[in-house]
């Protein structure tokens, strides 16, 4: 079985590591020290980027290369902590926040001293009240122990740190839309470019990072790149020619809940399997897996046929789905695919924030029509295609052929793919929320099409045995188009 | 809305204590506009809910327009524009609350409480009418490792079922 790797949640369970001295006892802001005396603010860029640390938040966009577009020259630069956890399935941040705040102010340090940054607000979440209070209690102690403040531990370095809070709206966590928010505004996302990396916040070049991105920093510095880089895959990306090499290292704080023994947040390095990470989650919680929601509710699902896909960034996105923020929402047999598409579409539906046409008024529709199949009135059409073939009169002609239709089922592919394309992933949104209502959508009726048809057949939910419920392999799009990294091409 | 139209009855002012953290609120940002968030929260605090006399007094703190603030207040889902219960039970009926049976916890507080869910724009009609509670439903807690989940008012409850319910509801002070 595969053994749970603490490195970010080594101390979390430590009695007060939530104070400065025992965090200090822990090996505790010595790794920021290490960073100001042994590298120069370049030198920690470069390392965070061959260590390939990829962002933790949801997209997984290299976080070397994000810093990398941040101008030097143009003053103030801001850091944004996205500590705005709402994604359903997701929780290993508010862990972070409410036992070792000091670990993600660390973490904050470095990025500030590698970028040259003064200023950092921590967008925390309204709802997480209790972590607000811890952060602030750890911010107040570093203000007091000088590692915040002006002139941080005689460096000549300013660095403060603001906590802001969030008021309960999912959007914010979208990083245009947090800086709105930051700015007082309604969280409406902005068009990209210009990215927040040259324009964000205040108009200023803004590195925005999630909390679990922040908190590998300390590690990286202080225990060096080759150490981080052992962690982890690293493949060859099938999809370029010649392939790039993709890294997937460092650990990941998997958040699994749902139909599992032990649900709760397990560290582990990038790359392990479905099936793996159940079994460390003290195994299933009933007879079969019927589903597996790989990264968050906006991620595509995953049927028992694609529970060997790798649970890292490369493998998940190579079989159509996405790692995200790394939430594992797991579904035994008693479920009803139906009935949990209509959650989460009542949650797109409640949380589109309104400024684009096609997710304000596609988000309802898309929940209007799932509900109706699930209150057993979904549309079912017979139509007569023209057919050539021979009539009752034994002549040559057109037979008429009757066809059932399901009449919802293609409407709501309909309407979900033009909200955002599944298939060649652009979105007629400003932001990438779009593709997280059609994702889940889309996939659900396409991967477990039959329960869908059976919600509309009988005027009534029907939880149908696994096999039945899902589509075989070789009827399922996304699985014949996935590439398992296994047989990917190797790197030398 | 121009600031004719609004009738406010009574002014709006922070307290002491709310006007020391405005002022230190103020100071992190560059702009003011940016501090409408915590101002907000701040008054909620103190006054309830966001009425019209807060709206026109954050308004002129941050010497914006009130349009401006009332469009943020209403964007929120955790700003109030309508009296609220005492105690604000907030129960997260999001996939995995529901897969782990938060419809039992949520019909349980229905009958235990006697009032319906509220919804953003109707607050009475989930709030008792003796004034104590509000139940609404919201969106993921992050809590989904120990679901079903509730909170009261800042307070997180893990792990629920109806028996536990009433030991919290019992043990709230009136």
């Amino acid at each position: 079985m595969v053994q749970e790797k603490r490195i970010l949640y080594e101390h979390l369970d430590v009695p007060n590591i939530n104070t400065f001295d025992v965090f200090r006892q822990h090996d505790g802001y010595t790794r920021f020290e290490k960073a100001i005396a042994e590298y120069q603010p370049e030198e920690i860029a470069d390392m965070v980027k061959e260590a390939g640390l990829k962002g933790r938040g949801g997209a997984g966009f290299s976080t070397g290369e994000k810093w990398s577009f941040v101008p030097r020259d143009i003053e103030p630069r801001y850091l944004c902590c996205n500590a705005d956890e709402s994604e359903p399935g997701t929780f290993s941040n508010r862990y972070v926040l409410e036992k070792n705040p000091h670990l993600l102010i660390e973490g904050i340090l470095i990025c500030c001293y590698a970028m040259g940054i003064e200023t950092t607000y921590i967008y925390i979440r309204g709802e997480f009240t209790l972590g607000k209070k811890m952060l602030d209690a750890a911010i107040k102690e570093a203000y007091e122990q000088g590692y915040l403040g002006e002139n941080v531990r005689d460096t000549g370095l300013n660095i403060n740190i603001y906590s802001h809070p969030g008021a309960g709206a999912y959007i914010c966590g979208e990083e245009t839309g947090l800086i709105e928010s930051l700015e007082g505004k309604r969280g409406q996302p902005r068009n990209k470019p210009p990215f927040p990396a040259v324009q964000g916040v205040f108009m200023k070049p803004t590195v925005v990072q999630n909390v679990e991105t922040l908190c590998n920093l300390p590690f990286i510095v202080g225990n060096g790149v080759e150490w981080y880089t052992q962690m982890g895959p690293t493949y060859g990306d099938a999809r370029f020619d010649p392939p790039k090499a993709d890294p997937n290292t460092g650990t990941k704080l998997y958040c699994i809940s749902g139909d599992v023994n032990e649900p709760g947040v397990y560290e582990l390095e990038l790359g392990l399997t479905c099936t793996e990470l159940i079994e460390v989650a003290g195994g299933l919680r009933g007879e079969e897996v019927k589903a597996v929601i790989p990264g968050g509710s906006s991620a595509p699902i995953l049927t028992q046929y694609e529970l060997d896909t790798r649970l890292d960034f490369t493998s998940l996105t190579l079989a159509k789905s996405m790692l995200g923020s790394g939430g594992i929402i797991v579904m035994n047999e008693t479920r009803n695919i139906v009935d949990c598409l209509l959650n989460i579409m009542k949650f797109y539906a409640h949380e589109s924030c309104g400024q684009c046409t096609p997710c304000r008024w596609g988000t309802p529709w898309v929940r209007d029509i799932v509900q109706r199949i699930a209150d057993g009135e979904g549309r079912q059409t017979t139509i007569t295609r023209p057919k050539f073939g021979i009539t009752e009169s034994g002549r040559w002609g057109d037979t008429g052929e009757t066809e059932e239709i399901y009449e919802d089922l293609d409407l709501l592919e309909n309407v979900a793919n033009n909200i955002a394309n599944v298939d060649t992933m652009t979105w007629n949104t400003i932001c990438v929320f779009g593709i997280a209502v059609s994702w889940p959508a889309v996939s659900y009726m396409r991967k477990f099409r039959p329960e869908f048809e059976a919600a509309i057949r009988e005027s009534k939910l029907v939880t149908l045995p696994v096999a039945e419920a899902t589509v075989p392999p070789e009827e399922n799009y996304a699985y014949q188009q996935r590439i398992i990294p296994k047989e990917m091409v190797d790197l030398e | 809305m121009s600031e004719e139209i609004i009738q406010i009855e009574t002014p709006f002012q922070f307290s002491e204590e709310n006007k020391r953290e405005f002022d230190e609120l103020i100071g992190r940002y560059p702009v003011k506009e940016a501090a409408m968030l915590p101002t907000l929260h701040l008054a909620q605090r103190q006054e309830g809910y966001i009425t019209p006399a807060v709206m026109k007094y954050v308004a002129e703190l941050l010497e914006l327009s009130v349009m401006k603030v009332k469009d943020v207040v209403t964007f929120y889902p955790m700003f109030f524009e309508e009296p609220v219960g005492k105690y604000v039970i907030r129960i997260c009926h999001t996939l995995p609350c529901a897969l782990r049976d938060c419809k039992v916890v949520l019909d349980h507080l229905k009958e235990k409480l006697g009032t319906d869910v509220a919804s953003e724009t109707n607050l009475a009609k989930g709030t008792t009418d003796d004034g104590k509670f509000t139940l609404m439903k919201v969106e993921c807690l992050a809590s989904c490792d120990v679901a079903p989940v509730i909170m009261v008012n800042d307070d997180l409850y893990k792990n629920l079922t109806p028996e536990k319910v009433d030991e919290i509801l019992e043990q709230l002070p009136n």
